[in-house]
């Protein structure tokens, strides 16, 4: 072994104390390196699972921030219908909440719904896109062809809505009861879409009124969203009378201030929203209601929290038993006569298929039998060649576009999604691909994303990402809502909205996942100094300093909401 | 500017930055950590006495330091004192708005620097005392000391020979000088860490800040982790927030809800060989020694 010669000197040539004379910088500590951070925004459950396609952490965080404008805004950038949304969408975003495993879900719908109701009487302004020269047919006018319509007109493209109703809003105009959408939010959103700029001819049935052809030779592009209209027949023995109603024709009449023309005690068959809608909408009129499911609760399809209410109004719903023959005496209803059902094998929709109980018939009373077993597309207005080649639906992909020319469709009537934020949806994604058409240009594959959210990498943040320690265990907020015994007695509005102060408590609570506040976390642990903040990108908040980040992670493990993630180095 | 003020969890800390990056501490490391929040507190006029502790290694290789302000690299044991003797220079010469800071390791601290440390106390030398405490020699290679908790594995005391003696409570040895004022912090927490920084410089005399700072290669955890090993040592109780006015006026800093102690086990390697009586032993004497925390409380609050 060789060793190094001793050199040696005189204290004179010695500094007379060692002084550094320059700072680490020198030491690219990046090197040490097998992770490394990056500060990606991602996208929250809540907003992937909005069909909508809301950016919700984005508005309820200015909510939270008292941006309520710039709330509404965000919102007008994919939904026409806030007011409507937050009180009859089943909130699939609450569902997927991170914040239910602390304190319960963020309460969406009421934060969503007091946004739209702070600007119900004046909307802040908003306005069309230049014209474009394009002009698109829509018809029907309910969420699904409004909100088509809407975008268009946000493009830059003219939209005329042909509603055969004398009323616009689709089934939320004529299905969806008063008490759980009053008429003047639907007044006051449609009247939102009129001033933007949509034209809608109301009392205009296409096929009828109209023809399909001279639409498609008069107009750029037709966008159909023809919705549900036809009810199931009830298929039991007598149910030709008309003693014996589809569901949506007598919510229809109830919705337009009609007299519902039914008896005093109707037997409401069904387990849809149809069927709780009815059933509660007549016991507000007085009836003595009841209704019969075939199966049991647990396959019902209506939304659980409007079945909880029909029975906490008094409502009996019998499970497993089905009509077989309306029972009359004179011409008049006297009963109708059911049978048990017992739950056997899966069908196609994954729930048990009922099946009858031999002998087990028994007779319920009743004056008159309400259908509400589903509902189906009436395809009728289309011409026979293009109707020879559908089914029961208009068959499209999920931006609307059909095999057949300049015809795109959307909402119940293609994919009977059977929701209003689905319908919501579909027409935005119908609107952003035709508005591509015509410009000739590709649509991008997250385009059914909130524009806000489209520039982000990573998706749906799982609660393990959440850093707990950074938020209280805060229960959620309820509003109030009438007592049964007041409720039943109007078509008032059941559920209230927030107070001001419930909507800031609430809003707070959001954990605003993958949306990035500038907490300032990362930045304040770094042990190695290599994040700093970036003063004057708007996109861009902190900046990981690659050179000297030695990839110990904890910015990642202390980001509370999931905004850093750790890659491997190559 | 997109900052949503409820979301904010920590105050504003400042946006100088004089501890630099490229210093040799291993990723995670919480002396590192504290050293940058402390020294954005304490800001540029301040002179850092470094004696033989990782630190000393940390700041870089001659003719390097991380730290922008000066610093003198002292013997092992004379922390305390180099510090005063650099306070009574400056005091000489007029200079009153220096802060002098010793920063030394709990070996340095607890053990060989402990006579001086009590001298400096006693003639209330006035300086800031740091002892950031990873509860080890881990510079020379985890070594057991007086700061070790009972039941901890070092390389000195391996396997069954696991530490079997209580750590040492730094500050009411330091309550006993009646100095001015000790506390104690943490990294997890930046706003306390901050606050009492300002508190000691705002005061003359004697003032130690004792840090509990994880280490993740000696305690045998995850780098990542090292903020949250510190957030489970307070919330478990095993290194309560506190401080100590004038060594009789006891005031605790946060009571957050008690985890148990195992939590905060859990996370490090050098706790794994304890069994579950083992683990519950050091619940018992954690409770105890909460116990007695409160017992001073409660005599500062009646004093008062
Ligand atoms: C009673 C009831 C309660 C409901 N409750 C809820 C709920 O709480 N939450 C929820 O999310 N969803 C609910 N739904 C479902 C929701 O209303 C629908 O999924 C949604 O309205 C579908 O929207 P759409 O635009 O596709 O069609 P629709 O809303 O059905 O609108 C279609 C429109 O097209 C018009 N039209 C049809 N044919 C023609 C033609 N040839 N020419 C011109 N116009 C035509 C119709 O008159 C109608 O106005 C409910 C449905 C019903 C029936
Ligand atoms: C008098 C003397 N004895 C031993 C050493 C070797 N030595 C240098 S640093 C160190 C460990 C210091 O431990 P601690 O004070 O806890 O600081 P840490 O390294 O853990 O940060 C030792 C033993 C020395 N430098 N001087
Ligand atoms: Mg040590």
């Amino acid at each position: 072994m060789s060793q190094k010669p001793i050199i040696y000197k005189s204290w004179r040539e010695l500094p007379l104390m060692t002084a550094s004379m320059g700072d680490t910088t020198v030491n690219k500590t990046g090197s040490w390196r097998n992770v490394e951070p990056h500060h990606v925004e991602q996208v929250a459950p809540c907003s992937l699972r909005c069909p909508a396609g809301n950016d919700v952490v984005g508005f309820v965080t200015l909510a939270a921030a008292g941006k309520l404008e710039e709330a509404w805004h965000l919102l007008a950038e994919t939904t026409p219908f806030p007011g409507t949304c937050g009180r009859v969408c089943p909130h699939p975003c609450e569902t997927e909440c991170n914040r239910d495993h602390l304190g319960g879900a963020i309460n969406i719908h009421s934060v969503e719904r007091y946004i739209a109701d702070y600007f119900m009487d004046k909307p802040p302004e908003q306005k069309p896109g230049t014209f474009s020269g394009k002009h698109v047919a829509v018809i029907g006018s309910g969420p699904a062809g409004l909100s088509c319509a809407y975008h268009l007109k946000r493009f830059g493209h003219a939209a005329t809505v042909f509603e055969a109703h004398s009323k616009a809003g689709g089934m939320l105009r004529v299905g969806i009861p008063d008490y759980r959408l009053p008429p003047e939010v639907l007044d006051a959103e449609i009247r939102r879409i009129i001033d933007l700029g949509v034209e809608i001819i109301t009392g205009s049935r296409v096929g009828k009124d109209v023809s399909f052809d001279q639409l498609v030779h008069k107009f750029d592009a037709v966008f159909a969203a023809v919705g549900f209209t036809n009810s199931r027949p009830l298929g039991a023995e007598g149910d030709d009378g008309d003693d014996v109603v589809p569901g949506i024709e007598v919510l229809r009449k109830i919705n337009l201030g009609m007299d519902d023309g039914v008896g005093n005690k109707p037997l409401v068959v069904g387990g849809g929203n149809t069927a709780m809608d009815v059933a509660r909408s007549l016991l507000r009129k007085g009836k003595d209601v009841s209704v019969i499911y075939r199966r049991t609760r647990y396959e019902m399809p209506a939304i659980a929290e409007e079945i909880d209410e029909l029975l906490a109004e008094g409502i009996e719903i019998t499970f497993l038993a089905t009509p077989v023959e309306v029972l009359r005496e004179n011409g008049k209803m006297t009963g109708v006569k059911c049978i048990r059902m017992k739950l056997g094998e899966p069908d196609a929709s994954g729930r048990r298929r009922p099946v009858p109980i031999e002998g087990s018939e028994y007779v319920i009373e009743a004056d008159c039998v309400i259908t509400a077993i589903g509902e189906t597309t009436d395809l009728e207005f289309l011409p026979d060649d293009i109707r020879a080649k559908t089914s029961w639906n208009i068959p499209a992909d999920e931006l609307g576009r059909t095999a057949f020319d300049k015809l795109y469709a959307g909402g119940d009537v293609a994919d009977g999604a059977g929701t209003v934020t689905a319908a919501i949806g579909y027409g935005r994604r119908a609107a952003i691909a035709i508005d591509a058409a015509f410009r000739g240009k590709p649509v991008a594959d997250n385009a059914a994303m909130s524009p806000s959210l489209r520039e982000r990498t990573g998706y749906a943040i799982p609660f393990e990402e959440i850093n707990t320690a950074y938020f209280e265990d805060l229960p959620r907020s309820e509003p109030g809502s009438l007592k049964v015994s007041e409720r039943i007695k109007t078509l008032d509005e059941v559920h209230q909205g927030f107070s001001e102060a419930d909507l800031e408590k609430e809003a707070k609570r959001c954990f605003s996942c993958g949306t990035c506040p500038a907490c300032d976390n990362c930045y304040i642990f770094c042990p190695d100094a290599a994040i700093s903040k970036v003063k004057d990108d708007k996109n861009k908040l902190y900046l990981v300093d690659i050179e000297y980040c030695k990839g110990c992670g904890i910015c990642a493990a202390e980001c509370p909401r999931g905004c850093i993630v750790m890659k491997a180095v190559r | 500017m997109r900052a949503l003020p409820h979301l904010k969890q920590f105050t504003e800390v400042a946006e100088q930055e004089i501890m630099h990056s490229g210093h040799v501490a291993c990723p995670g490391c919480g002396a590192a950590i504290a050293m940058r929040l402390a020294l954005k507190t304490l800001g540029r006029r301040t002179i850092i006495v470094f004696p033989a502790c990782c630190w000393a290694v940390i700041d870089g290789p001659f003719p390097y330091s991380a730290c922008s302000v000066p610093v003198f690299q002292v013997a092992f044991e004379t922390a305390s004192i180099s510090a005063g003797a650099i306070r009574a220079g400056l005091d000489i010469t007029g200079k009153k708005d220096i802060n002098v800071v010793a920063w030394a390791g709990d070996g340095g601290t607890f053990d060989i620097g402990f006579g001086q440390l009590s001298a400096c106390a006693e003639r209330n030398d006035n300086i800031i005392y740091v002892c950031y405490d990873n509860e080890a020699y881990m510079n020379t290679g985890i070594q057991r000391s007086s700061a070790t908790p009972w039941g901890s594995w070092t390389t000195t005391t391996p396997g069954t020979d696991f530490k079997k003696e209580r750590k040492k409570n730094l500050l009411e040895i330091m309550a006993a000088h009646r100095i001015p004022y000790a506390a104690t912090t943490t990294v997890a927490y930046p706003d306390d860490l901050i606050r009492k920084f300002r508190k000691a410089m705002s005061i003359d005399g004697f003032k130690l800040i004792h840090i509990f700072s994880p280490c993740p290669p000696g305690h045998k955890a995850l780098e990542k982790d090292s903020i949250l090993e510190s957030r489970y040592a307070v919330e478990s109780r095993v290194f309560p927030l506190y401080e100590v006015e004038h060594g009789t006026h006891y005031k605790l800093s946060m009571d957050p809800p008690q985890r148990p102690v195992r939590d905060y086990l859990a996370l490090q390697g050098r706790f794994k060989h304890l069994t579950d009586e083992q683990r519950d032993f050091i619940q018992k004497s954690t409770d105890e020694e909460w116990a007695r925390l409160m017992h001073f409380m409660k005599v500062s609050e009646a004093v008062e």
